[in-house]
């Protein structure tokens, strides 16, 4: 039974710091094996958080659907845990001002095409030092997504087996066969959308999450939140 | 008590430390700085052919065929003469540089006897420790260091010399070294060895040959010993290398590189530090020098590592000449002791990740990979990168929550596009541009912007936020230069 002041002091700490863990047994086999997005509905949904050792794939089909708004949601959460992250950004397109002050946990790499993209998720994912890597495609033009043989996600998916790094792929459409999760977007942002705050533009996106190596298709979560 | 530690053919070996596979061969060393270019060092398998100093190099290749003829390198006998003295100080904290290729110790407050439970394990690692650096030596131990010196000379490797008077008085008389018409005299004489010269006294000599002699009385003293001209080892690790050849591709300049890096780290953990910084020099044929500074994001002494991190920027270095010489010093420093916040977390490999960086600034350009840091302007899409591991292993950020604009963020166009709007009413109404063709179902707007009024790099726009006829949502602004689509809210 724990003293009464240590009680106390995790109670401060709990109030001080939402997302820190104060016991161990806090630190679940969910937390070891996923990454926490603090998205409670992605979270919920997908048993902890985004795989680690695995890839996921975050389908964004049109134009406005969010994909940028939770990639700079995921960041933020990097931060929160004070983590390194590594954001490659296929169509260098990411507004690095929108999103804070201290970016100096962002590695950002800023590639020309999507096959420059993929060679450099291909050496960060062989690094393994980084929890998250987020390669961005979706707005990368359809003629440099015919280049990319299919071979490539599945040996994307064998040098993460190798690691605990997590690895979100923005699409445009759904190409990645290996992804054991994939997450499409079915929001579309409206002009009153630039006055809404982005904790309730989130709370607000519509996805489509599925499964497919649970070969477990789960119903759209349209703002359940 | 005093140990001198002699390097035998010392210009060779400091040659052959670079590439110690040539040793059992054949092998002569020429001295270019002479008036005649004569073999002057040897090694015993060019000598069991016949070659012997003072041959000319086409005299000795008459003698041996496979004879291999090897200049002489000032760069690579003060290496290895650094290696000399650092490896001795790391045994005694008394050293004196007696001489090239010689380095005396006094062993007093060591705890040392001379027997040889005492002194031959100590001998040992001090052998073991230069053969490590590829230099084979002979340690003599007595009672004065002259007496030490001709002790290591004659040592096989290791001899300490407990009875002085008997050791000297067999060493032939040219071991005192003295000049070369004092030896021929003394041959004369029929003295040949130096208990022959002891035996006639200092007094009798010194009244016929002059009192320079004495000197020579005074080296094999067993009375006195003079005081060591003590100094501190050199700061710097460095090793560096001439080459015959000048070398084009990757492959053989790896070879020798992997050697420098095994030496310097092996030197550095002699002395307990590690490698916190390369930096390496390429001289090359045009008389350029190609320099660059490699800073370890973790200090370590991991040779695989730091060799990797060279091999890397290596692999991308493109010279316009050949390269004709190679240096490589290293910077060392008490390896990396961390001991991390509660809330802080770190890379695993530092060194691992510096090299991806590497690789990854050279797949993107160095100016695409790294950091973004926004500047203190208002001037839309204004930061600038910070490369470089160390721009990640920063203090950790503080856990508040980043103060957000509202509406989601926008996906901008580099450059922006440009556009061709037509406004109606004051208000756009149509937008051509590659991003989309078609009319404008609702905007927002103008918002004005402006900044650097007083610089040359002034700016002005009028920005609008429009939904366009397929419910995406771009911002275009109004410049001097025109109307230009600025990104995709996303």
């Amino acid at each position: 039974m724990p003293a009464a002041n240590v009680i106390q002091l995790r109670q401060i700490l709990s109030e001080r710091f939402p997302g820190l863990r104060t016991r161990a047994e806090e630190l679940t086999t969910a937390t070891r094996k996923h990454w926490p997005t603090g998205l409670p509905r992605l979270d919920q949904s997908l048993h902890g958080g985004f795989p680690r050792g695995a890839l996921t794939e975050i389908v964004a089909e049109q134009r406005g659907s969010g994909g940028a708004l939770l990639m700079i949601a995921l960041i933020h959460q990097a931060f929160r845990e004070n983590q390194f992250i590594a954001v490659i950004d296929g169509h260098d397109s990411l507004d690095v001002t929108r999103i804070g002050e201290d970016l100096s946990r962002l590695l950002w790499v800023r590639c020309a095409s999507a096959e420059e993209a993929l060679k450099a998720a291909d050496l960060l994912l062989r690094d393994g030092n980084l929890p998250l890597v987020m390669l961005d495609l979706a707005v990368n033009p359809a003629a440099q997504f015919r280049k990319i043989p299919a071979t490539t996600w599945y040996r994307f998916q064998r040098i993460l087996e190798q690691t605990s790094t997590a690895c979100v792929v923005l699409t445009p459409h759904a190409m990645i066969s290996p992804a054991p999760v994939r997450i499409t977007l079915r929001s579309r942002l409206s002009l009153q959308a630039l006055e809404t705050d982005p904790e309730d533009l989130l709370r607000e996106l519509k996805l489509e999450i599925s499964e497919t190596r649970r070969s477990e298709l789960r119903e759209p979560l349209e703002n359940s939140a | 008590m005093f140990a001198a530690v002699f390097i035998p053919n010392f210009s060779l070996q400091a040659v052959l430390r670079s590439d110690p596979g040539l040793r059992s061969r054949a092998i002569a060393l020429v001295d270019p700085g002479l008036p005649k270019p004569v073999i002057v060092q040897l090694t015993p398998t060019a000598r069991s052919f016949g070659v012997a100093e003072g041959l000319t190099a086409s005299q000795a290749m008459a003698r041996c065929g496979e004879l291999m003829i090897k200049a002489r390198s000032l760069p690579q006998e003060q290496t290895a003469t650094d290696v000399l003295w650092q490896t001795a100080y790391a045994f005694s904290p008394r050293i004196e540089a007696t001489a090239p290729g010689v380095c005396t110790m006094e062993l007093k407050g060591l705890n040392l006897s001379f027997n040889q439970d005492s002194i031959g394990p100590w001998t040992a690692n001090i052998l073991q420790a230069l053969a490590s650096f590829h230099l084979d030596a002979q340690i003599g131990l007595a009672i004065t260091p002259e007496l030490a010196l001709f002790a290591a000379r004659t040592a096989n490797p290791m001899l300490a010399i407990q009875n002085p008077s008997e050791f000297i008085s067999g060493l032939p008389v040219a071991a005192l070294e003295p000049p070369p018409d004092t030896l021929e005299i003394l041959q004369r004489w029929g003295i040949q060895t130096i208990g022959a010269l002891v035996a006639l006294g200092p007094d009798r000599v010194a009244e016929r040959l002059g009192p320079a002699v004495r000197e020579l009385f005074n080296r094999i003293a067993t009375t006195s010993a003079r005081p060591l001209k003590l100094i501190d080892p050199p700061a710097e690790f460095i090793e560096q290398m001439d080459f015959e050849n000048e070398i084009e591709t990757i492959e053989p300049l790896l070879f020798v590189l992997r050697r420098f890096v095994e030496q310097l780290t092996r030197r550095l953990e002699s002395i307990y530090l590690v490698v916190a910084e390369f930096q390496l020099r390429l001289g090359l044929a045009s008389g350029v020098n190609y320099e660059r500074s490699f800073k370890i994001p973790a200090p370590t002494g991991n040779i695989e590592t730091l060799f990797r991190m060279l091999h890397t920027h290596l692999e991308t270095l493109r010279t316009d000449s050949p390269i004709v010489s190679l240096r490589l010093g290293a910077r060392p420093s008490l390896p990396e002791t961390h001991q991390f916040g509660l809330f802080e977390t770190a890379l695993r490999d530092p060194n691992q990740f510096a090299e991806t960086l590497v690789r990854l600034m050279a797949l993107c350009g160095p100016d695409r990979v790294g950091t973004p840091q926004p500047e203190a302007t208002h001037r839309p899409d204004a930061f600038r990168m910070k490369v470089g591991v160390h721009a990640l292993a920063c203090p950790p950020s503080t856990l508040k929550r980043e103060h957000q604009q509202p509406g989601p963020p926008l996906r901008r166009f580099r450059p922006a596009i440009a556009a061709h709007v037509e406004f109606r009413n004051h208000r756009p109404a149509l937008l051509r541009s590659p991003a989309f063709t078609g009319a404008i179902a609702e905007a927002r707007g103008p918002f004005l912007s402006s900044g650097d009024w007083w610089d040359t790099g002034r700016w002005a726009r009028e920005e609008w936020d429009v939904q366009t006829s397929d419910g995406s949502l771009f911002r275009i602004y109004r410049a001097t230069e025109g109307c230009f689509v600025e990104g995709v809210y996303d």
